[in-house]
């Protein structure tokens, strides 16, 4: 078997990542790099919709707060073990994977606009749902619960993220890269063109909204037991806004692209709301964000991982002398519709 | 029956201030192809600039002058620097035009601090009218005389003018309005502007009448807008009227006889209307699902 | 002397990844009416479209009274005074034929009221359906419709896209008389696959085959080579 340079950098990243604890086992640090792998996987699932299939979701929160929401009470209302942590990640999958499904099969066949504005208001839907419906979730104000014995252990939940990372990233590099995930892209560069070639364009969107939704809720599951505590902000559009930032800024179409979007997004709040103490400016940090992103729609589009890529073809180009330009890259402008 | 009428005079007056931001999407979207998700962020800057323009100057009147010059300058801004760069591309303008709602939002509360801003309805059209059993809140009224003073001027200009006319044919036919010597891009931008400077004046009449503005409030009334042009069709001057009645309606009442249901009854009907009658309840325009 | 009054040379125009004219030239002389012939998907269409300026060409050179119009918008070029008609009449639907009409009409003075005067006279359904929406006119009189609508305003050249097309043939025959009746007044270039038509009022003719100009010349020689007629538009 080949091993290719791709393969060789992903076994030693995750090889310094699992070393990584034994060497600096900061608290601070353990802590930062969870949220950044659990935001990771969810921005590597948005990545499927938007890098990848060319949708754009307002309503990507209501998979992740699922997923949040059915460990939380699963666990609550159950058992604080193991079993039911894992029995709770694959029911919020189940029950993510329903709803994507059923919602992707109603709204996917209407126009970029009226999708984004109707995940938007389903969303909301679901936000309301979610404080309302108070005996289970106990609205606005949330509810703690346990978490099982053996994540009392911070570094042991640690290595169970960095663990999902590694298999949704290389399930989900597979999922592109495979037929299907071809045709994906071939939605997303002409969808005319591709019902035209005999796709059933509409059949390929619904199965990138369910694994993208699926996904999510895995992200919500051990985003709600990072915090052993839930409430509504896990289904709000901030939710939504960080997986769209991460993807965008890391690089749509990449997926490690969203990753390194993680990564950066989450240290950046990190620093900022550090620096905010002294300086009542940085608690506004999203306004930074808010910027950033629109320069980077404006003249980044490609995001980090697509820019470099970008720059690698060229400078690979002109020293072997071709002229083949990098295939199907992302973000073509919409010609034809 | 008193009750009856005052919830209709809620939901009119509701329902009013939400055709006045959804006006200027609707007219944006049937022109330009845009929906604006920044349109929220008008709506709470025309109510913070207006409301404070109002406090300094005690003066309601120039308050509402104040919100719609802020708008149709953030208009102005906006189209020029967010919307013409990406103009055709529309997953670039779904993604922008949000980033902008974002900043939008949070520079209100850099500007003018990040807590809710009680207001106080002018002197002269607080307190209520009693007739009978029936109590009239005169603020709710204006809000409603207002609603449909524009409705009439703007169904006037379109009808009427040249310039409704132009902006007419360019809802239908872009290329062919530009093959006849129309600059449509000009167009575009002062339709945008008026639009924004609609969004404000919502903002602004919206506020004495929930008597706190708040940061947060844009997004709120926009997906309140986005589900009237839905329901009244993209680009439907005069549905969206209608359909921002029916909202408002449907809130008022099912805010008093169902409560639990009130925010969701018009996502449920914004969902319906999309998967089953896409092109809107009150139009019988063209097909626009793919 | 005849003038030229608009001159494409070697225009290129790309449609997204498409490249569909490949180097068409072409020339329309004052006062007649130059004819556009080739297949479907020639490029006929987009020649015109290139021309108002609304497929932009990619390289070439478009000239109008000898000035360069290649990189105008598309309104601009309408402001110079060129007319157009497209395939499909673009009839605002939602319009009356008489907000149609306004919407046309850049200046409202004497001489506008004037020529609208007169092509209501030369289109009279036009006046009986004043009052109604375009949408509801019968395919005839939105052809009318649309020429009148570019003839309004003192266009010196106005661009017919196949006013043939989905007619009955009476109706053409009256479009075709109407076409007639404003080359007196103005210049015409005309994209028709209905070659009869085309020969009867065409002066001049240019052939455009996948997307390049291959014959030019008088209209009379056309009708009589029976070779490039066979070869160019499968008629003969």
């Amino acid at each position: 078997m080949k091993i290719t340079l791709q393969q060789i950098s992903f076994f030693l990243i995750l090889a310094s990542l699992v070393i990584l604890p034994f060497v600096n086992d900061s608290r601070t640090l353990i802590i930062l790099l969870t949220q950044i792998f659990i935001f990771g996987i969810l921005a590597m699932s948005y990545d499927i919709l938007l890098g990848y299939t060319g949708i754009v979701s307002f309503g990507h929160a209501m998979f992740f707060g699922i997923g949040a929401y059915t460990t939380a009470v699963m666990l609550k209302q159950m058992d604080a073990t193991l079993t039911m942590f894992l029995l709770s990640i694959v029911t919020g999958m189940f029950f993510a994977g329903m709803i994507s499904f059923l919602v992707g099969l109603l709204t996917l066949r209407l126009k970029s606009h009226f999708f984004a504005m109707l995940t938007l208001a389903f969303s909301g839907l679901f936000l309301v749902v979610a404080e309302k419906w108070r005996s289970v979730t106990y609205g606005n104000d949330g509810f703690t619960f346990r978490a099982p014995d053996i994540f009392k252990e911070r570094i042991t939940f640690y290595f169970f993220v960095l663990a999902c990372l590694a298999v949704i990233f290389i399930a989900l590099y597979r999922f592109v890269n495979s037929p299907t995930g071809r045709i994906l892209i071939a939605v997303r560069e002409n969808e005319q063109r591709t019902k035209s070639l005999g796709f059933n364009t509409l059949h390929y969107k619904v199965i990138a909204s369910v694994v993208a939704g699926i996904v999510a809720s895995l992200a919500g599951s051990l985003y709600s037991l990072s915090l052993r505590f839930v409430n509504t902000s896990v289904l709000t559009m901030d939710i939504t806004l960080d997986a769209l930032l991460m993807t965008i800024i890391g690089g749509v179409g990449t997926l490690v692209g969203p990753l390194l979007g993680a990564g950066v997004i989450e240290y950046a709040q990190h620093a900022l709301s550090g620096l905010a103490r002294d300086y009542p400016i940085f608690e506004r940090w999203i306004i930074f964000f808010g910027i950033l992103y629109i320069l980077a729609v404006l003249f980044f589009p490609k995001g980090i991982i697509g820019s470099l890529r970008m720059l690698f073809w060229k400078w690979r180009s002109r020293r072997k002398g071709n002229k083949k330009s990098p295939a199907a890259l992302p973000h073509k402008k919409e010609r034809f519709e | 029956m008193e009750l009856m009428v005052n919830l209709m005079i809620n939901g009119l007056a509701t329902g009013m201030l939400i055709f006045l931001l959804a006006a200027g999407l609707t007219l944006i979207f049937g022109l330009m192809d845009v929906l604006n998700f920044a349109h929220g962020g008008l709506f709470v800057w025309g109510a913070y600039a207006g409301i404070f323009t109002y406090m300094y100057t005690e003066s309601f009147l120039i308050g509402i002058l104040g919100a719609i010059g802020t708008g149709a300058l953030l208009g102005l801004i906006t189209e020029k620097l967010i919307i013409t760069p990406v103009y055709g591309n529309h997953i670039q303008q779904i993604l922008i035009t949000l980033g902008l709602m974002l900043v939008l939002q949070e520079m209100i509360k850099v500007v003018f601090g990040p807590n809710g801003v009680p207001v106080k309805t002018p002197s002269y059209l607080a307190g209520s009218w009693e007739i009978g059993d029936v109590i009239i809140i005169k603020y709710r009224l204006f809000i409603i005389v207002v609603g449909f003073v524009i409705f009439g001027i703007f169904q006037y200009m379109l009808k009427r003018t040249k310039i409704g006319l132009i902006v007419r044919a360019g809802v239908q036919d872009k290329d062919m309005a530009q093959a006849l010597g129309i600059h449509i891009k000009q167009v575009f931008l002062y339709v945008f502007m008026v639009g924004a400077a609609l969004a404000a004046l919502s903002g602004m009449l919206m506020a004495p009448y929930s008597g706190v503005i708040y940061a947060e409030m844009g997004m709120e009334y926009a997906i309140l807008g986005f589900i009237v042009v839905v329901i009244g069709g993209m680009g439907s001057f005069s549905g969206s009227l209608l359909a921002a009645i029916l909202v408002g309606l449907a809130g008022s009442f099912m805010a008093y006889y169902v409560p639990v249901l009130s925010l969701a009854v018009n996502m449920i009907l914004m969902a319906i209307v999309l998967i089953f009658r896409p092109q809107g309840l009150f139009t019988m325009r063209k097909e626009r699902s793919t | 002397m005849m003038n030229t009054l608009l001159k494409l040379n070697d225009v290129h125009t790309h449609i997204g990844q498409y490249h569909i004219l490949q180097g068409v030239n072409f020339e329309a002389i004052e006062g007649q009416v130059s004819v556009l012939l080739g297949r479907n998907g020639a490029g006929k269409t987009t020649t015109l479209k290139t021309i108002m300026g609304l497929t932009p060409a990619s390289k070439g050179e478009v000239e109008f009274r000898a000035q360069s119009i290649r990189k105008n918008p598309t309104y601009k070029v309408a402001k110079l005074g060129i007319g157009y008609v497209p395939e499909n009449q673009g009839i605002f639907a939602d319009l009356t034929v008489e907000e149609n009409m306004k919407v046309a009409m850049r200046k409202e003075d004497t001489s506008a009221l004037e020529r609208q005067n007169y092509v209501l006279e030369l289109f009279p359904d036009l006046k009986k359906f004043w009052k109604k929406a375009g949408g509801h006119l019968s395919g005839g009189q939105k052809q009318m419709l649309s020429m009148a609508r570019a003839f309004i305003n003192d266009s010196k050249l106005i661009l017919i896209d196949e006013p043939s097309k989905g007619l009955a043939p009476i109706v053409v025959e009256k479009v075709m008389e109407a076409i007639v009746e404003m080359k007196k007044q103005t210049s015409i270039v005309l994209v028709e696959q209905n070659f009869i038509m085309a020969s009867r009022i065409g002066d001049t003719y240019t052939l455009i085959d996948d997307g390049r100009t291959v014959h030019t010349g008088k209209m009379e020689d056309l009708v009589h080579n029976e070779e490039l007629k066979r070869k160019y538009l499968g008629i003969g």
